[in-house]
């Protein structure tokens, strides 16, 4: 009896630590400066230009991964063939891989000295790829997760019924998985959203250019905390919108047979 | 048994307190500017350095960051601190120059700083907050060239970001300290700049105020300013800390 409440006890106080190191840093950037303050600095050049290039790059960079995307997922989740574990470890290594050996690679590859010479370097395609390589693992993993939950027997049937494989692709395979890519798309976004790292070195901080929000928050933490902080506050409000949206649409559909949820839970929560 | 254990325990951990607190005396955390990377240690190789941008170095310091020695590549920052009554007050150790590289292939064809007016330029430069940026902004309007930032493509958060983009090539031209552009002989040209038109780059140094080694960090300002240290900060390219009387 004793020894069941003191395991109680253990339990709460490893949950009580856990959580609270886990709010602590949220709530001290909101309660560092008065809610009235943070706002007003939303307003500041500096946050809204910063808030256009985050946008624009991350939802170009969102569009590059889901029409790239699906389809490489969906021949890595239908097909069995040789060298294909290799294929997936590659498609989820930037997942695992430190933002500067992203920013390194990208430079290697794309810079002026590298292997393809372009002059992407400082421009703002260059954020957009550097967001794009770091984002596409986690949504990558959640559609190839989704289209393998898919009952074959359904896209047999469709064959069968005469639809082709695109129509089968569009009609059948596609609604099925639905759940699971925007689980995964929200996910990439918000990684997006949140990419430091391969940015500064491969694309540099531009105001207006290539300047995202993460980047602004550097920039200003030594020049004006208050916004470093009111910037990092909008990202921590984005992110939990977006976190709270992927529970909530996989709630919607609790019932799906082929439902990917149980995969993506685990990642998001 | 368990007595045992547990006297085993506490053995081990004021062991471990002691070994630390014995570390903690001998080591000193020297925050210093970028510049500073390959000198310092040169001079003692004992203290563990964070080197990075002089502004972002002081605004960490303020947020209480445990270090025992700022060096800035200015003598404003320290002088804040000091102010503030973070540190103690600062004083000169050194001096530097600008100067502006460009790649050894030289892509964009810079032979001089009037050619950075060229359109489509890829100019790397220090954002304004950090000691380079504001001197490579005080040269440039000391020779009404302000125009160039322009071609401006990144504000790097310290000099090495600068150096290494231009070493790399990806940029065209970015302005450095001259003892930047000796670490990377071979890959960057170095092209001077007039003295007229040079701000006044004087390096400050400061013992922190809530270090807990104080006197091994004021030992370490004596180093960097004694002989010995001068001698290290010369060989690398540093100037005097204070600046020769011109002779007629």
């Amino acid at each position: 009896m004793i020894r069941r409440a003191l395991a109680a006890a253990v339990v709460f106080a490893a949950s009580f630590t856990a959580l609270a190191f886990l709010a602590l840093p949220i709530v001290a950037i909101f309660a560092h400066v008065s809610p009235g303050r943070l706002a007003a600095q939303l307003s500041n050049p500096v946050v809204t230009d910063a808030l256009v290039v985050s946008l624009k790059t991350t939802l170009i960079a969102q569009a590059l991964i889901l029409v790239l995307g699906t389809p490489t997922a969906y021949v890595l989740a239908s097909r069995r063939f040789h060298g294909r574990s290799a294929l997936v470890t590659l498609v989820e290594l930037p997942l695992v891989l430190p933002p500067a050996v992203a920013g390194i690679g990208l430079l290697a590859a794309f810079g002026r000295a590298g292997l393809l010479h372009t002059s992407l370097p400082f421009t703002q395609a260059a954020v957009t790829l550097a967001v794009a390589f770091v984002a596409s693992p986690l949504y990558m993993r959640q559609a190839i997760a989704a289209f393998e939950a898919i009952d074959p027997n359904l896209v047999a049937a469709s064959r069968t019924l005469g639809a082709g494989p695109v129509k089968t692709f569009f009609r059948v395979v596609l609604p099925l998985a639905r759940g699971g890519l925007a689980a995964g798309e929200a996910l990439a976004f918000a990684r997006g959203l949140g990419e430091f790292g391969a940015t500064i070195m491969f694309a540099g901080s531009l105001r207006g250019v290539t300047q995202t929000l993460p980047l602004a928050v550097y920039a200003e933490f030594d020049v004006n905390f208050t916004i470093a902080l009111a910037v990092s506050a909008l990202l921590v409000l984005i992110s939990a919108a977006l976190l709270l949206t992927i529970k909530l649409v996989l709630q919607w559909q609790p019932s799906r047979r082929t439902s990917p949820s149980r995969f993506a839970l685990s990642i998001s929560s | 048994m368990r007595t045992a254990a547990l006297l085993a325990v506490c053995a081990l951990a004021l062991a471990t307190a002691a070994t630390a607190a014995a570390r903690t005396r001998a080591t000193i955390t020297v925050y210093a500017a970028a510049s500073l990377t390959d000198v310092f240690p040169r001079i003692d190789p004992t203290p563990k350095y964070s080197f990075a941008g002089s502004n972002t170095l002081a605004a960490q310091i303020q947020l209480g960051a445990p270090a025992d020695v700022f060096a800035s590549a200015n003598t404003t920052l320290p002088q804040q601190l000091f102010q503030k009554g973070l540190c103690s007050q600062p004083v000169v150790f050194t001096r530097n120059t600008l100067v502006l590289i460009v790649p050894k292939s030289n892509p964009a064809g810079i032979h001089s700083v009037y050619d950075l007016a060229k359109a489509g330029l890829k100019l790397d430069v220090a954002a304004p907050a950090v000691p380079v940026g504001s001197y490579t902004r005080q040269i440039l309007k000391n020779m009404a060239l302000t125009s160039v930032l322009n071609n401006v493509v990144s504000n790097e958060t310290d000099v090495r970001e600068v150096l290494a983009k231009v070493a790399l090539g990806e940029a065209d031209a970015g302005f450095v300290y001259s003892t930047d552009a000796k670490t990377v002989p071979g890959q960057v040209t170095v092209l001077t700049m007039p003295a007229w038109a040079q701000p006044k780059v004087q390096y400050g140094i400061c013992v922190v105020k809530n270090s807990a080694n104080a006197s091994a960090a004021q030992a370490f300002v004596n180093e960097v300013m004694s002989k010995a240290g001068q001698a290290k900060l010369l060989a690398a390219g540093f100037l005097p800390r204070v600046k020769p009387k011109t002779t007629k």
